[in-house]
């Protein structure tokens, strides 16, 4: 189980994070949503020390986090697969470097050993064909699904999405939300999944939670947003030019 | 110094231990090292070898001009700049021109990724930044300024004797005239260059590493980059030189 407890997050004078309190529970798929630069990527880093929070507590799995030293942060980052906003896969690499990289790096293992390894999880995304691409020659799409098979890589108990469907297809946003389903269903992994489209929000998650000015403003099931009075709520879901969120 | 400056110093000095202790440790990172080897001397080389010789040529001229005015004679212009060139022209202006390649493309390259997320990736893999990109560009420039000085050096040597003997006539034996040349000239010049290879990639990785925001983040990363290296090579240039030279007296 992962708790953040009051987390508070400043950036110069911009106040991101301004008390936020939340529970993820085990095997759950959870959705943060809200609009940009409500602080929902930044709440996930957090988790994962990539951020540091300048208040509150975070608590992974029942071990206070808040203070880890980044070496501390490793074996944690081993549970934790993390899909970037842009993929973030390295230039310098081809597809199968990259998906090798943390096989390499968390296990020990040789540049062979670790490539071995590696061409099974692409295959699993259906990219064994473009193992020695680089990330430069192809797409947004294509480069979600190696970022997926790099995430995939140490088999994490955790997956964290940034925004996996945004800029792609129709069918490839479907072929994801599938498998962040799959994941859940069929390995018990808990992921947490920051994104704006909500068709892959109400067909996929188990629980949602609405960030706005830094703060929680709705933690419930998909029903309770679609339901929910609450004006801003409402305006977000509706995606409606006139309410109280400012555009 | 604002606040600002002194944080950027002091992120700068601790990624200069760490990326120190990382270097002194395996794995050494062979393939990395020889690919920022590749970048940082044989992509400069030519450019050092131009600039140097345009120097060499632009030195000689002058300084024959104003020993014929002076002296009447420009014979021994080789005598008098060769120590000069081997101790004090020769690492500065080389550490001045890898400072604003190599500062800048390292910079660049680090603040893209930062700004891209591909550090926080890094991490996530496990790969310490400092391990995976500062350590190979730290070693491969302290291997390669030396030897991009010394070329800098032979080239504003050839072209300078080359260009006295179309000028002014002075014979290419005569030019290469050694006994000025103590000792201490060498050592202060390899000292320099050791110094700028261990220092210019240190200064623009860090800056590379603070870059914020996007495409304009990275351009001040590298304007950053450049300022902070180019002012370190002159600082360095005075302290090495100013250490040195009660050892000349």
């Amino acid at each position: 189980m992962i708790r953040f407890i009051d987390v508070y997050k400043r950036f110069g004078a911009r106040e991101i994070l301004k008390g936020v309190s939340l529970d993820v529970d085990e095997g759950q798929i959870l959705f943060i949503i809200g609009k940009s630069g409500a602080g929902k990527s930044v709440l996930i880093k957090h988790l994962v020390g990539l951020l540091r929070p300048d208040a509150g507590r975070i608590i992974f799995e029942g071990q206070d986090i808040t203070r880890f030293k980044e070496r501390d942060f490793y074996p944690l980052r081993k549970r934790c697969g993390m899909v970037f906003q842009h993929s973030t896969l390295f230039d310098s690499m081809t597809l199968i470097e990259n998906v090798a990289l943390p096989i390499r790096k968390h296990q020990g293992l040789s540049q062979r050993e670790s490539l071995a390894q590696a061409a099974g999880y692409l295959e699993a995304v259906g990219m064994e064909q473009m193992a020695s691409a680089r990330v430069t020659d192809i797409g947004d799409g294509l480069r979600k699904r190696v970022a997926i098979a790099r995430a995939l890589t140490l088999s994490p108990r955790y997956m964290i999405f940034d925004e996996p469907t945004t800029a792609l297809d129709p069918l490839s946003a479907l072929r994801i939300d599938r498998l962040i389903r799959q994941l859940s269903d069929e390995r018990g992994v808990t992921s947490i999944v920051i994104s704006h489209d909500l068709r892959s929000v109400f067909s996929v998650a188990d629980r949602v939670v609405m960030l706005y000015q830094g703060r929680v403003q709705l933690d419930g099931a998909p029903e309770d947003f679609r339901r929910s009075v609450d004006p801003i709520i409402h305006q977000f879901v509706n995606g409606l030019p006139d309410g109280p969120m400012e555009l | 110094m604002s606040g600002a400056a002194w944080r950027d110093t002091r992120a700068t000095i601790q990624l200069g231990i760490d990326a120190a202790r990382a270097s002194l440790r395996a794995p050494w990172g062979g393939a990395a090292v020889y690919e920022q080897m590749y970048a940082i001397g044989n992509r400069s080389a030519l450019f050092i070898l131009i600039t140097q010789g345009f120097l060499g040529a632009i030195l000689n001229l002058q300084s024959g001009y104003q020993a014929l005015r002076v002296l009447g004679d420009a014979s021994m212009i080789g005598e008098q700049l060769l120590p000069l060139l081997i101790r004090q022209l020769g690492p500065t202006l080389t550490g001045l021109m890898i400072a604003t390649r190599v500062a800048t493309g390292i910079a660049a390259e680090l603040g893209s990724m930062k700004v891209t997320e591909q550090i926080d990736a890094l991490r996530m893999c496990n790969a310490s930044p400092v391990d995976f990109l500062v350590k190979p560009r730290l070693i491969a420039s302290i291997m390669m300024v030396p030897v991009l000085t010394i070329l800098g050096i032979l080239s504003a040597f050839i072209v300078g004797a080359a260009t006295v003997y179309a000028v002014f006539g002075t014979n290419p034996r005569t030019y290469a005239t050694f006994d000025q040349i103590t000792l201490l000239d060498p050592i202060e010049c390899m000292l320099k260059a050791l110094s700028y290879g261990a220092l210019i990639p240190i200064i623009a990785s860090a800056a590379g590493l603070a870059a914020r925001g996007g495409s304009e983040g990275v351009g001040e990363a590298t304007t950053r980059a450049v300022v902070s290296a180019s002012l370190t090579v002159i600082l360095v240039d005075f302290l090495i030189g100013g250490a040195l030279f009660p050892f000349r007296i």
